[in-house]
């Protein structure tokens, strides 16, 4: 009997040897040591930022399209020496917006769509004042399965009827295949899945989720393993998921316009579409991690963006960016 | 007369031997049918291990971003640099802020070979992975990863295995030569562990109550009959129960507000408290159930001895009985807890996290496990996440295997003192 | 036995039962719990003006943003899966348990019940991950990449045959174990063969444990989650094909969980209501299961 005490008060007692690794350093530090880390040479008019001395935990949530950029600015964040927490959840622009405004639980929305106005009013009443962050520029990939034999190129009124009323290709087109149109598409608290409502349906969700066939996930990994199953498979998601799987599909050109840095850049792509981050003044400055997270996000991002899959944003939309880093810390 | 009666119904005696020749073949088949079901059953267990081996191991056709030869010319790979070229190149070819914080941690000159080479390949050198191959592909059709890295220019093959040591100890990453399952082993720990708090003293408490001094009322049957429809319901349902109760309700508790003092966190009821609650409703019929059973074994002549003495109900409970019964109650509460170890349904309704990079501090951080990261890595479609995947869940079997053999372990250990002892 | 014990005065003796009275009670406010927060959720949800009861059970669609709230859709997977895992799971499975209890050697048993509790204790996620890079390419393979999707519930069906039938095994042999020995030996008596006693003799004897198992097992693969949510699909489909992809109840509940809901959403209170079905279901299964045991079990005692 002693013998079980005796293990149990073991098990207790080493429980924290299980927290092992690197783990955060510190709580959150404010004002007198809250700038320490900014240093070094400024980038694009901000103050330099060495991740060596950011101390805290940062917690972000949204979309899944953005979610690689973040990954990856997260990650080399880390690589240059940040020692905290940083949480990044994939789970759409509508429920990261969700967790920022109504319930308050992150420091940044990653978003693939604009804030709405309801959600600016959502977050007044929690006390915040969303500030908008340009990070990069998405275009929206049509893709099929490299088997696909029979599309290169779509019209927008084509995808209208591809991802709404029409049950099988031939419905579209006469001369593409009498088989069951397959279709894979974001989830519902997608930024993706609005944007594409928007430019093709109007704002109508109901034509593409009455759809017959249809799959939805805000994993744009499954839309991915999906389409690649079958030829008469189709559906869309951020450039980057289509970058990382480029030998498997084949992206459609839209009206006739590939996706490509320089569509994208003057827009001729009709489906370009910006990306961004939001926070909000009173965190950044009470947690100056979170400041000088985005700060690093908008000095670098330009660098990471192409090798994540995305486009830059043009330099007036990340200057105001910048701008708005500088007010909202008022420096 | 019963000759008659044996003729008329199966006729001569040819007939019947032929009778009881055809009875006694059909047995046979039938046998032959249940021998193969088995064997069916044997073989998906080899197909399921076999499958998950086959990509823990193989090769990878990796690209790099910048080739040693660009780094020094005639360099073949990073392992051919000098001592001093190893230096010089980290010190060019590092990123300004990957350079300042490598200098910080420890100045380059002072870093052994191995280290800088590992850096240079890690941060400059970038390998990228184009294709894998599982095992069997690798040993048997060679020629097609050959053919791949000749179509493909600059590409080269490398046998990988991707159940490393590094593998174990990494953080996650976006990139799966990097990832690691460091941060989802240590949150399935922390969570198991709060798991046992809960469940096991509620658990053994309920089943010595039923067991020890439940009379055979109504309410009491009640309460048996409860548990055991418990044990039976999807463990989805219990993520459901911990998302409304312990995520939602019971956000302050959970999420550490209410230590704010004490804890830096943000309201959010995701945490590894919550997760450890949820899984230990969920293994707490079991271990009732099991306790009950191990109580049960233990013989009335015990107690009555004890009673015989002038012990109390409760001295013969702790003293008594629970002590012969303890090997089976923490074999069978092991057996609960590496149960509770491979969920991922309940955990993911409670909602863990996608990307977390540090690993857990308290109970009230953010988590992710083991089986959830399998899950995330098995629904990511290029071919090296398959590799990655399995390789977590080989991580996964062992360890379960380990508790398992620990369970049985101390049930022989224990029963073995319990035999001497009497 | 419990009264006989000598009682001694009130406080001491009575705190222990309380105390773990009250742990055992636990057990009745987990189940109180469960069904509170159920059918509350679930009342949120049909008191929204779109749901209503008949459209949930009637309903061909399911598609809550656009206010259509059938859930025949997701029970029709539901039942797909289950029911291509019980025509694999009962028959290997039952023939597993006859060969083990009737037919094995010491030996074998004592390999192959190994065997099978360690295909019991593999967590269902790693039958997902087989159902996706093993069953999917195998079935199509077989029969087409054309026929076969890439999600699909009869891969999903299947492992989830293989994932039930060590219980299956497990739980049978135990009843067919249980049946007493005379009565096999009176129908070797009466110049049976082996396998006539058995599928004569033995196996109608232990029908009610065998019911009770086959409803057991049929329970789990109902409310399995992970298998589906990899390998089934992610939209809601009411199709009979099952090389069709189609989203399960558990499949949707862990979907839109996982996607993170906003609070008091109607798709929040979705995943309650179904989880309610769900739990009703899992829950009339398990009682009939239990009640099936128990009636017969007195035959033989």
């Amino acid at each position: 009997m002693k013998k079980i005490v005796v293990i149990l008060g073991l098990m207790l007692v080493l429980s924290p040897l299980f927290s092992g690794g690197r783990q955060e350093t510190s709580p959150a530090v404010t004002d007198a040591d809250g700038h320490a880390w900014m240093e070094g040479p400024f980038v694009h008019g901000l103050p330099g930022v060495n991740p060596l001395k950011v101390r805290g935990n940062i917690i972000t949530a949204g979309s899944s399209t953005v979610y690689p950029l973040s990954e990856r600015m997260a990650e080399r964040f880390k690589e240059e020496g940040y020692n905290g927490t940083i949480t990044i959840d994939s789970i759409g622009s509508g429920a990261g917006f969700e967790r920022f405004t109504v319930a308050g639980e992150t420091d940044i929305a990653n978003a693939s769509r604009p804030i709405k106005d309801s959600e600016i009013e959502a977050a007044r009443t929690i006390g915040r004042l969303p500030i908008e962050f340009r990070v990069g520029t998405d275009a929206l990939a049509v893709t099929v399965s490299k088997e696909n034999t029979f599309l290169q190129n779509v019209t927008i009124a084509e995808l209208s009827k591809i991802f709404g009323s029409a049950t099988r290709w031939s419905d579209v087109n006469p001369s593409w295949p009498n088989q069951p149109i397959q279709r894979f598409i974001p989830g519902t608290d997608s930024g993706t899945f609005d944007y594409f409502a928007e430019e093709v349906f109007d704002k109508r969700v109901e034509p593409m989720l009455s759809a017959t066939n249809l799959q939805l996930s805000e994993d744009d990994n499954i839309l991915v393993q999906g389409i690649k199953g079958s030829p008469y498979a189709i559906g869309f998601f951020g450039y980057a998921y289509y970058a990382e799987n480029a030998d498997e599909l084949n992206i459609l050109s839209i009206e006739g316009v590939e996706a490509s840095a320089e569509h994208v850049d003057d827009g001729t792509y009709p489906l370009a579409r910006p990306l961004f981050i939001y926070s909000d003044a009173t965190i950044m400055q009470e947690k100056p991690q979170v400041a000088a997270f985005i700060n690093f996000y908008l000095s670098h991002v330009d660098e990471e963006v192409v090798g994540v899959g995305y486009f830059p944003a043009n330099e007036a939309a990340m200057d105001r960016g910048r701008a708005a880093w500088l007010e909202a810390m008022q420096l | 007369m019963n000759n008659m009666h044996t003729f008329l119904r199966f006729g001569d005696a040819s007939e019947r031997a032929h009778h009881i020749d055809k009875r006694r073949r059909s047995g046979l088949v039938w046998h032959a049918l249940f021998i193969s079901a088995t064997a069916l059953a044997v073989l998906f267990l080899m197909l399921l291990l076999v499958s998950v081996i086959d990509s823990v191991f193989g090769y990878a056709a990796l690209q790099n971003e910048v080739e040693p030869s660009q780094l020094i010319p005639g360099a073949r790979s990073v392992s051919d640099f000098s001592r001093d070229e190893l230096e010089s190149v980290a010190e060019k070819h590092l990123s300004a802020g990957i350079l300042r914080r490598v200098q910080y941690e420890n100045p380059l000159s002072e870093r052994s070979d191995a280290d800088l080479t590992r850096l240079i390949e890690q941060y400059i050198v970038k390998p990228r992975v184009l294709r894998t191959w599982g095992l069997w592909d690798s040993l048997v059709n060679k020629d097609v990863s050959l053919a791949f890295v000749e179509a493909n220019e600059q590409s080269y093959l490398v046998f990988r295995n991707w159940l490393s040591p590094a593998f174990l100890v990494a953080d996650q990453s976006a990139d799966p030569l990097k990832a690691g399952i460091r941060t989802a082993f240590l949150g399935s720990l922390w969570i198991i562990l709060i798991t046992f708090l809960v469940a096991f003293p509620i658990g053994v408490g309920a089943a010595i109550y039923l067991e020890e001094y439940a009379l055979d009322t109504r309410l009491n049957r009640m309460l048996q009959l409860n548990i055991f429809n418990l044990s039976a319901v999807p463990s989805i349902i219990y993520g459901l129960l911990g998302l409304a109760l312990f995520v939602r309700a019971l956000e302050p508790l959970t999420s550490g507000a209410i230590f704010s003092g004490v804890v830096d966190n943000t309201a959010n009821g995701r945490t590894i408290l919550s997760g450890g609650l949820t899984l230990g409703l969920l293994v707490l019929p079991i271990i009732i159930i099991n306790t009950q059973e191990a109580l049960k074994a233990v013989p009335d002549t015990l107690r009555m001895s004890a009673y015989g003495v002038g012990a109390t109900q409760w001295q013969t409970i702790w003293y008594h009985v629970l002590p012969a019964s303890v090997d089976r109650i923490l074999t069978g509460t092991i057996l609960a807890l590496s149960r509770a170890l491979g969920e991922t349904a309940p955990l993911v309704v409670i909602g863990a996290s996608t990307f977390i990079s540090v690993d857990p501090s308290n109970i009230f951080s953010k988590f992710t496990t083991l089986p959830i990261q399998i899950y995330q890595w098995s629904a990511r479609p290029q071919g090296a996440y398959r590799n990655i995947a399995a390789a977590a869940i080989v991580a996964l079997l062992i360890l379960l295997l380990v508790m398992n053999s620990t369970a049985i372990t101390i049930r022989n250990r224990l029963a073995r003192k319990k035999r001497l002892a009497s | 036995m419990a009264h006989i014990a000598r009682k001694s005065s009130f406080s001491i003796s009575l705190i222990p039962k309380i105390v773990l009275f009250l742990c055992a009670l636990i057990s009745i406010v987990i189940t109180v719990g469960i069904a509170f927060i159920l059918i509350r959720e679930s009342y949120l949800f049909f008191s929204d003006p779109e749901v209503t009861l008949k459209g949930f059970f009637t309903g061909k669609q399911w598609q809550p943003m656009i206010g259509r709230f059938g859930f025949l859709p997701l029970l029709n997977a539901t039942l797909t899966t289950s029911i291509i895992a019980m025509s694999l799971g009962i028959p290997v499975g039952l023939a597993v348990a006859v060969y083990l209890s009737e037919y094995a050697s010491e030996k074998t048993r004592g390999i192959l019940k190994p065997v099978l509790e360690v295909l019991a204790g593999i967590p269902t996620i790693v039958y997902g991950y087989f159902a996706l890079t093993f069953m999917t390419p195998l079935l199509r393979n077989i029969f087409g990449d054309d026929v076969v999707e890439i999600y699909n519930t009869a891969s999903a069906g299947l492992v989830i045959g293989i994932l039930v039938l060590p219980m299956i095994a497990t739980m049978a042999e135990d009843a067919i174990g249980s049946v007493p020995k005379e009565l096999r030996l009176a129908a070797y008596a009466l110049g049976g063969t082996k396998l006539e006693t058995t599928v004569k003799v033995v196996i109608p004897a232990a029908l009610s444990g065998l019911s009770a198992t086959f409803l057991l097992a049929l329970s789990r693969a109902v409310g399995e989650t992970m298998v589906v949510a990899l390998a089934a699909g992610a939209g809601p489909n009411l199709t009979a094909n099952p090389f069709e992809a189609a989203e399960t109840i558990t499949g949707y509940i862990v979907r839109i969980s996982g996607g993170d809901v906003s609070y008091n959403s109607v798709d929040y209170n979705s995943i309650f209501a179904l989880g309610l079905v769900l739990f009703a279901i899992t829950f009339a299964l398990n009682l009939i299961s239990r009640t099936v045991s128990n009636r017969f079990h007195q035959e033989y005692e």
